[in-house]
């Protein structure tokens, strides 16, 4: 169905260059470039073979750059956004993937916005901004939607730091911190703070088993 | 384009007979809905119980507070690590070789000197991971519910300490 | 709109509906544009109960997740936990046992069933009537009771684990199962004259907050809405996963009877008709269980091949589907949640326009959200 649907796109969206990475394990997907989405989301809805009349979710993933090891291929630096498009006519449903930069704080990669389509994509896209931070040109209300509007960085991202103080307010206030920055099963002296220890009675249990 | 979906609650122009004959719909089928209102009022059985007085006895395998029987635990830091929300804070000293030899209930070498066992109660979720990792079996969720504390300081429960260990003829069921 | 109501019109007041306002059903925002009582515009706001699940369970492994799961919609933690696990074991290839997947299609249906009693106890508070609450929670509070034997918790189990389930339930469970089926079966003709054939209730609810077919597809509304609409889709018909395909049952859809279709009283009337669905696949699950082991062959540490994976199931508030961006390591690498409620508050500033305040209170209710699905 995928080679189907990429063949379909070619022919008619010129410069699409769909291709499909057929998944051994999972979904398939199709990438297509990403300066066509508008198109290629048209021609999908507008299709009397497919008519792909939902739009389910978008999706973005942050991959950071990373040197090909033993077990694993290199990693190229880009963020990815993922297209669920679904069909309740003919039952069906299909992941369009495109690659954009990942870009930086002041130039956000930025991609046109597929609310003209898909009225589903408005809330949709204004997640994967606020979250992913990814721009969409010619979105009718691009604001955040889950953090505050004067929130800094992009939660999602694989290289996110959380501000240290947001309206007065610290972030990881000392008192209210878990034990994670903790190294796990180190074997150390150190005490919890507000419990007490007390080895002794410890020892006196033992002792009792004996 | 959108405004076509737009619609205000379509407003009817009654006539006077319309009028009274929808308020007395309304009355009837009200009417109707209170006798089984009404039903409840005598003859069905009290589903509430009054609380301090009358306690609700959860079923076995109910999670609430968690229980470590220190003296069976073998430090493997497996319910630390299976934790979600990483809660259990654990350490452990190489017991001595001239130490004699410690034995948990099903038998198990004790290696490890348990110094610090300790569980944040107030981060713990409840979800049971760390209670099926147990090797030993010695961390339980009990049926425990009574133990709202005044400070979030208290929620931390040391199971070495000799007040937490305590509770143990209170809440373990052998 | 005539001339001497165009004279009439004043400034456009603004009125803050929420975060705190019990008719939001959570922690919800509407900023209202009201002319006088009729609203002019509606923008929700979102993200107060936002705890960033997806960033949590990039740092989880994969069993780690599940009681994260369980916290989106805490009414129906159940068939988040399906529908999570349906999507790893899909991955991994895992084989489930029978007995476990009866289990799960029991769970998943009386958490169905449970969830749409709050809705109908909601509901009936949002628009007046106090006492429907009290017996819908008296029912609900069954399914919790037994969930809470079986599961060990009340309302986020974490019961459904990959591989199968947590632990097995008892002859004298499916009998208590199957008793609650009977008096539930009663129990629903006494809502139905209660409440739906209300007069003052069909007044509140026929023709209010239409939805039509094609700004279902527009917005990619699922569950009741859609079906309330009249469009016959469903999940565990059109999709089947679990033993869907081998249950018989209906797929209500809204009739229009009391008013228009799509409105709100065919979306409540559609989930009122589910309830009855689930007790037949209830009974037709526990005539189909058989004795067997409740846990499949799970590897200790969970490494979930590399690829990715869109799954989708059908929950009670609509369509839940889990999108997982594998690399093969002990952690997902990224786990987006498509939730349906998110999707559902979306298409309010669409309805909002023309009503009475009193009217969107109606159909915030009607649409059913969870506050904890939306914001994740």
């Amino acid at each position: 169905m995928h080679k189907e649907i990429s063949d379909f796109l070619n022919r008619s969206v010129s410069g699409a260059d769909a291709q499909v990475i057929s998944a051994t394990v999972g979904d398939s997907a199709i990438y297509v470039n990403a300066k066509q989405i508008l198109k290629v989301c048209e021609a999908l809805k507008n299709s009397p073979e497919y008519q792909m009349n939902v739009l389910q979710v978008i999706t973005a993933a942050d991959y950071l750059a990373a040197a090909a090891t033993e077990t694993t291929p290199a990693v190229e630096e880009r963020i990815e956004l993922t297209y669920v498009i679904a069909s309740f006519i003919k039952n069906s449903e299909l992941l369009i993937k495109v690659k954009l930069p990942r870009g930086d704080k002041n130039n956000l990669p930025q991609i046109d916005s597929i609310c003209s389509i898909w009225k589903s994509a408005n809330w949709q896209e204004r997640e994967a901004f606020d979250m992913m931070g990814v721009k969409f040109n010619g979105h009718p209300d691009h604001r955040r939607i889950l953090c505050p509007d004067d929130w800094v960085g992009h939660p999602l991202r694989k290289d996110y730091v959380a501000m240290e103080s947001y309206n007065g307010m610290t972030i990881y206030p000392e008192d209210k911190l878990n034990f994670k920055e903790r190294e796990f099963g180190v074997r150390q002296k150190t005490d919890v703070k507000g419990a007490v220890t007390s080895i002794s009675n410890y020892e006196l249990g033992a002792k009792n088993i004996n | 384009m959108s405004s076509q979906h737009n619609h205000a609650t379509v407003s009817h122009e009654l006539s006077l007979g319309q009028y009274f004959d929808n308020i007395k719909t309304a009355v009837i089928t009200t009417f109707k809905g209170m006798m089984i209102t009404l039903k409840y009022v005598y003859g069905v059985r009290p589903v509430t119980i009054e609380y301090p007085e009358v306690k609700e006895e959860l079923p076995e395998i109910s999670r609430s507070r968690l229980y470590n029987d220190a003296e069976n635990c073998i430090s493997c830091l497996q319910c630390a690590s299976a934790c979600p929300v990483d809660c259990i804070y654990i350490s452990a000293n190489r017991r001595a070789t001239d130490a004699p030899a410690l034995k948990t209930k099903d038998g198990t070498a004790i290696k490890l000197d348990l110094t610090m066992y300790t569980i944040d109660t107030a981060l713990c979720c409840y979800c049971g991971l760390c209670t099926t990792v147990c090797p030993t079996s010695c961390l339980t969720h009990t049926t425990d519910y009574e133990y709202a504390s005044y400070t979030v300081d208290q929620m931390k429960y040391d199971y070495l300490a000799p007040e937490v260990r305590a509770w143990r003829t209170r809440i373990v069921k052998d | 709109m005539d001339v001497n109501q165009e004279k009439l019109k004043t400034e456009l007041l603004t009125v803050n509906m929420g975060p705190q306002h019990p008719a939001t059903h959570g922690v919800l925002r509407v900023e209202i544009k009201t002319d006088s009582e009729i609203v002019a515009e509606a923008i929700p706001h979102i993200g107060y109960l936002h705890r960033c699940k997806e960033k949590h369970s990039e740092s989880l492994d994969y069993r780690g997740v599940i009681p994260y799961v369980d916290r989106m919609d805490y009414l129906a933690a159940m068939n988040m936990e399906l529908g999570y696990c349906l999507t790893i074991e899909k991955m991994l290839g895992t084989e489930v046992p029978k007995r476990a997947t009866y289990i799960r299609m029991v769970c998943a249906e009386l958490q169905r069933i449970a969830s749409h009693l709050m809705f109908f106890g909601t509901y009936a508070i949002d628009l007046g009537a106090f006492s429907p609450f009290l017996y819908a929670f008296q029912k609900r509070e069954e399914i919790l009771r037994l969930f809470e034997e079986f599961s060990g918790a009340r309302l986020l189990y974490n019961y459904i684990w990959i591989g199968g389930v947590w632990n097995d339930i008892t002859d004298k469970h499916i009998e208590r199962i199957l008793k609650f089926c009977d008096e539930l079966s009663e129990e629903l003709k006494k809502y139905d004259t209660l409440v739906s054939q209300n007069r003052i209730f069909i007044e509140r609810t026929a023709n209010v907050g239409l939805i039509s077919q094609t700004l279902c597809y527009e917005y990619g509304l699922t569950g009741p809405l859609l079906r309330g609409s009249g469009i016959k889709w469903d999940l565990r018909k059109n999709r089947p996963y679990c033993f869907y395909d081998k249950m018989e049952f209906e797929i209500p859809v809204g009739l229009g009877e009391k008013g228009t279709l799509g409105d709100c009283y065919d979306r409540y009337s559609v989930r009122m008709r589910e309830m009855i669905e689930s007790i037949k696949i209830i009974r037709q699950c526990l005539q189909g269980i058989e004795a067997g082991p409740v846990m499949g062959k799970v590897a200790k540490v969970l490494k979930v091949p590399a690829g990715e994976i869109y799954f989708r199931t059908e929950c009670p508030r609509g369509e839940l589907g889990y999108h997982l961006i594998s690399d093969g390591s002990k952690k997902p690498y990224r786990l987006k949640v498509k939730s349906s409620c998110f999707t559902h508050v979306s298409v309010l500033p669409e309805l909002a326009p023309g009503q009475m305040i009193a009217d969107l209170v109606a159909t915030i209710g009607s649409i059913d959200i969870v506050l904890g699905e939306v914001d994740r």
